[in-house]
């Protein structure tokens, strides 16, 4: 091994120790970075008595944003985030808009105006032993 | 004399083509007298400002409307904001008009435009610590798109945002982003980059062979001139500042209200109007990012500047460029005028 191949390996080592080490600790911050610290979005919401909502009613939920629908059938829910990008939608004679970017749904849900793509999520709703109502979100 | 930074940026004498008005137009000197601005008003702002979600609104409310002058710094900070992403934006439009991107300021053009970048996601975290009702879906899509890029997107999401809805938990991690996570990269890239403007030979102008006035002024001259830019500067800060306050709305308790703001602020409109077109992805982010690279690329692949036409106002050796650019500025400007 000549003295000059000697050096170059020390340089070539020298250099490998530094970009390793900087890849280690950037990697580690993202790491770092990566945690969520805040609890998930709530899933379950207790919405009370379900007597408070009598048969043909229809109401309008400010959190979760949602509709909550008394049928024959029992009840239902469609959530009111837009699946565009997530604002709340605006109740409307026969459907919803959203005041972002301007989708529409129908009252079913379905997307009669873009850019949003897919239907309104229905949402599962429960009666609980206790007679209230619960909402799921997911 | 010992040498200092001060001195870098201010030898003893420059060709007076350097320092002329028409042709500098003052921008790039305007950006760091407003970055000094929005620094120290900033620091002001901190001695009131709760970085909680509870609080915040109200601590902005405070400044606002209590503490005496509060209001008029909170308005220097937000004028100094906007007008710094329009200097910015002027500046960046002289150097591709003038063909001062040239080789050998390719680098420095780039060390700009990242500049550029971190100035916008600085405006945008600092609207989004007002933490009112204004706020909320602006920073819900604004967020959510960045979901939408795959593979990385709900990564990218989790380090911007921290996870959760945004809307409720987004503070935290946008405090800190505005206050050290992009303002030290600006601090560094920006010494960095007038560190260069000297270093590759000042301020754009043809090389000595190809000039044709010789008039040099000297450093007090220099001074003189960024003196009376500031001054300007100033006036207008102040003017605004007095006049036409920053915008505020109530604070947030749980979702927004509905009648709350939905419009983007003024500088993301445009992204706003072509969401309305379609795929969030394509128009959110593919467009605008496009447009970025677009712009990083004009000194790299476009016809290169002939050497006499560096420094001088629309030469015909770079018009591919002046006209990519003029594309793209009249693009931004008529979607933004279109989203209403
Ligand atoms: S968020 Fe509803 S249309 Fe974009």
């Amino acid at each position: 091994m000549t003295d000059l191949s000697r050096r170059d390996f020390l340089k070539l080592l020298r250099s490998g120790f530094l970009y390793i080490s900087g890849a280690l600790a950037l990697g580690g911050l993202l790491r770092f970075l990566d945690y969520e610290p805040n609890p998930a979005p709530q899933t379950e919401f207790d919405l009370g008595p379900a007597s408070n909502f009598p048969l043909g009613s229809r109401t309008l939920l400010s959190d979760p944003p949602a509709v909550l629908l008394h049928t024959q059938s029992g009840f239902s829910a469609l959530s009111l985030v837009c699946t565009h990008l997530g604002c709340t939608l605006e109740d409307q004679e026969n459907g919803f808009t959203c005041p972002c970017h301007g989708s529409r749904f129908d009252a079913k849900g379905n997307v009669t105006h873009r850019p949003a793509e897919k239907p309104l999520q229905s949402l599962r709703v429960e009666v609980t032993d206790e007679g209230n109502l619960r909402l799921f979100t997911a | 004399m010992r040498p200092s930074f001060f001195h870098h940026l201010h030898p003893p004498t420059i060709p007076a083509a350097q320092a002329r008005w028409r042709h500098t137009l003052g921008a790039g000197g305007t950006t760091v007298f407003l970055m000094l601005v929005l620094g120290v008003t900033g620091i002001l702002e901190m001695f009131y400002y709760v970085p909680n979600p509870e609080e915040a609104a109200l601590s902005v409310q405070v400044i606002t409307y209590h503490v005496p002058y509060g209001g008029f710094i909170r308005n220097l900070h937000y004028w100094s904001a906007q007008l710094l992403l329009i200097v910015s934006a002027v500046h960046l439009l002289r150097v591709i008009f003038t063909a001062a991107y040239g080789h050998p300021r390719r680098f420095n053009y780039l060390l700009g435009l990242g500049l550029f970048v971190l100035a916008i996601m600085l405006d945008f975290t600092g609207y989004i610590l007002r933490w009112d009702q204004g706020i909320c879906w602006p920073l819900t899509t604004g967020t959510n798109l960045i979901k939408t890029i795959p593979f990385i997107g709900d990564f990218l999401f989790r380090l911007a945002v921290g996870g959760g809805d945004a809307c409720k938990t987004a503070l935290t991690r946008f405090y800190t982003w505005h206050l050290f996570g992009l303002t030290i990269p600006v601090v560094v890239l920006g010494i960095w980059h007038a560190f260069r403007v000297r270093r590759d030979g000042g301020i754009a102008v043809p090389p000595p062979h190809a000039r044709t006035d010789n008039v040099r002024i000297s450093r007090n001259e220099l001074v003189r001139r960024e003196v009376l830019t500031m001054f300007i500067a100033s006036i207008l800060l102040v003017l605004l500042s007095s006049f036409f306050p920053a915008p505020i709305a109530p604070a947030m308790i749980g979702k927004p209200s509905p009648d709350a703001e939905t419009r983007a602020p003024w500088f993301f409109l445009w992204v706003q109007q072509m969401l309305k077109w379609g795929d969030p992805f394509i128009f959110g982010v593919l467009i605008p990012f496009g447009i970025l690279v677009i712009l990083a690329f004009i000194p790299y692949i476009f016809p290169k500047p002939a050497d006499s036409d560096i420094g001088t106002w629309f030469p015909k050796s770079n018009r591919l460029a002046q006209v990519a650019a003029t594309v793209i500025a009249v693009f931004i400007i008529i979607l933004t005028l279109l989203n209403r």
